[in-house]
């Protein structure tokens, strides 16, 4: 069976995006995106947890028992988290701290089981390692934009560039996060709705203009 | 809205001349006394600040309506001043010390999420002022109740302390019964003078738009449960019931019809709890927590809505009807 790559990309940054189409992994999206910079750490941890995990489930796919598929999964992931956190440890000691308690939590996130369950433990290694990083792509898009409007909002900086003076804290605090989601949501689901009909009535068109045609070249 | 008439009562119906405009218009007359002696209290600064506030809501109605493709003629002929209602609310429950941009977000904020986008008048799950207050608390709450955020009336002299609501909570000095019933502390525009309030809140009964045992149930209710907070001390009993946003909450914005239960018990119920809730709230935050307490319970009320039905008249419980058999 031939890999549809282009669809597993549109799937994964905009058809279901995991943070605004599928309201997955909602805890760190909620917690994490008071600054822009959570978002890009937060998304790298996860596209790397996401692509080795789907790997590894997708080639040991058929030797794990449908039983006790979920601990197995979980297993795999784990292991993967720990190498982020002691790579992340070593090297990159800010980004750990403001992550904080997140990272460790990435085990159970809920866009990493999802995938495994509906996505890698059903298909090849290739296609699931295409599905990872771009699900990976679409969650660092979606957290990095929400970190970037609330931080420019919440606290009149931007990736740590300080902007003005001037700063809604609303933004900044939990209740702002909660509204800020809804928006992205709400925005999010504006723009693919346009596309997809968009899509749709020049798919259309080109039908009925080809039935068109085909009728005409009947008539002749 | 006005031109269109939906009947879900059974006949008769009686005809009336009420309408949403009217009505409106009337709180905006109960609430000309509170803005008066705010102007009169705290100086040009509080005008400033209540016209920004209800320019602001009012304009960003205007705006949204336009960008829903409403066209203007139409607009004003529908328009009910009920964000007018909203902006000069929110001014009052704002300090006449805040910068301009925090009455104007507040505004915005107010009719644009909390009204525009649910649906218009009528359709807001909470009270538009309410969360504006809400939104501006936690924005911009250094600049809004940091050192400097209140001043003293007439005098303008700038207090550094707390208001007369925080210092009751916070170290038991009591402030004059008097001084909190004519409005000579300091605290927000409209809440510090209780007559013009209770002057309004006597207009709005008056004119028979609002009930007048709902705010006096709120009220006593918090005042008791305030009582009893402090170990039965009943010198706590008018402070606590003149002190801070209560009367301003009671009267004006827990009672706005959108946001309260449809039946008497239901409304019963849902001032009881109000009261306890601000009451409780104030002893243990240490704030003034009145636009909290009624930002929770009006997200209580489609709650107590389905759970405290009307009896239809003559209808007997099920149980009951299976004894009769």
């Amino acid at each position: 069976m031939k890999t549809d790559f282009k669809k597993i990309a549109m799937d994964g940054v905009i058809t279901s995006n995991p943070t605004f189409k599928l309201v997955l992994g909602t805890c760190p999206t909620l917690a994490l995106t008071t600054l822009a910079m959570n978002g890009i750490g937060m998304g790298a941890a996860v596209t790397f947890v996401l692509i080795c995990s789907n790997v590894f489930i997708s080639l040991l796919r058929n030797v794990i028992p449908d039983k006790v598929r979920i601990p197995a999964f979980v297993l795999i992931i784990a292991t993967f988290v720990t190498i982020v956190r002691l790579v992340l440890d070593k090297f990159l000691p800010s980004i750990y701290e403001s992550l904080g308690l997140y990272l460790p939590l990435i085990v159970v996130n809920c866009i990493i089981l999802a995938r495994a369950e509906s996505f890698a433990s059903k298909n090849g290694p290739l296609a699931s390692a295409a599905d990872g990083l771009f699900m990976g792509i679409g969650f660092t898009l979606a957290l990095t934009l929400m970190g970037a409007f609330r931080e420019i909002l919440g606290a009149g900086s931007v990736f740590g560039v300080k902007l003005w003076d001037f700063k809604i804290e609303f933004f900044a605090s939990s209740a702002g996060a909660f509204f800020t989601f809804g928006l992205f949501i709400a925005v999010f689901g504006f723009i693919s709705y346009t596309l997809h009909t968009k899509h749709k009535i020049k798919a259309y068109r080109l039908k009925t203009a080809e039935t068109a045609q085909t009728q005409t070249a009947e008539e002749v | 809205m006005t031109d269109e008439l939906r009947f879900y009562s059974n006949s008769p119906h009686a005809k009336g001349n009420n309408s949403t405009r009217k009505i409106m218009l009337n709180v905006c007359l109960a609430l000309l006394p509170a803005c008066v002696t705010g102007c009169v209290f705290f100086g040009w600064k509080a005008l400033l600040v209540i016209v920004l506030s209800a320019a602001s809501a009012v304009a960003s109605e205007i705006v949204f309506l336009l960008i829903m493709k409403k066209p203007f003629s139409k607009i004003m002929k529908e328009f009910d001043f009920s964000s007018l209602v909203t902006g000069l609310l929110l001014a009052m429950c704002l300090s006449a010390q805040v910068k301009w941009y925090v009455p104007v977000l507040s505004a915005i904020f107010a009719v644009i999420v909390v009204k525009m986008l649910f649906g218009g008048t009528g359709k807001n799950l909470v009270n538009p002022a309410i969360t504006g207050r809400v939104f501006a608390f936690l924005s911009f709450g250094a600049i809004m109740y940091g050192e400097n955020a209140y001043a003293q009336p007439f005098t303008g002299e700038i207090l550094t302390g707390a208001t007369s609501l925080t210092g009751l909570l916070q170290e038991g000095a009591m402030p004059n019964n008097l001084d909190l019933l004519l409005g000579n502390v300091a605290g927000c525009i409209g809440e510090t003078c209780k007559i013009a309030l209770i002057a309004g809140g006597l207009y709005l009964v008056i004119r028979g738009i609002l009930d007048w045992r709902w705010p006096v149930i709120y009220i006593a209710v918090t005042g008791l449960v305030s009582v009893a907070l402090n170990s039965f001390d009943f010198n706590y009993f008018l402070p606590s019931i003149l002190g801070g946003g209560l009367m301003l909450g009671a009267i004006f914005m827990a009672t706005d019809y959108t946001t309260t239960p449809d039946t008497t018990w239901g409304n019963v119920l849902y001032f009881v709890l109000l009261g306890a809730v601000t009451a409780v709230l104030r002893y243990f935050a240490k704030i003034e927590i009145v636009s909290f307490a009624i930002l929770l319970m009006n997200l209580l009320v489609p709650l107590i809505d389905k759970c405290i039905v009307n009896r239809p008249f003559g209808y007997v419980r099920a149980k009951k009807a299976k004894e009769a058999k």
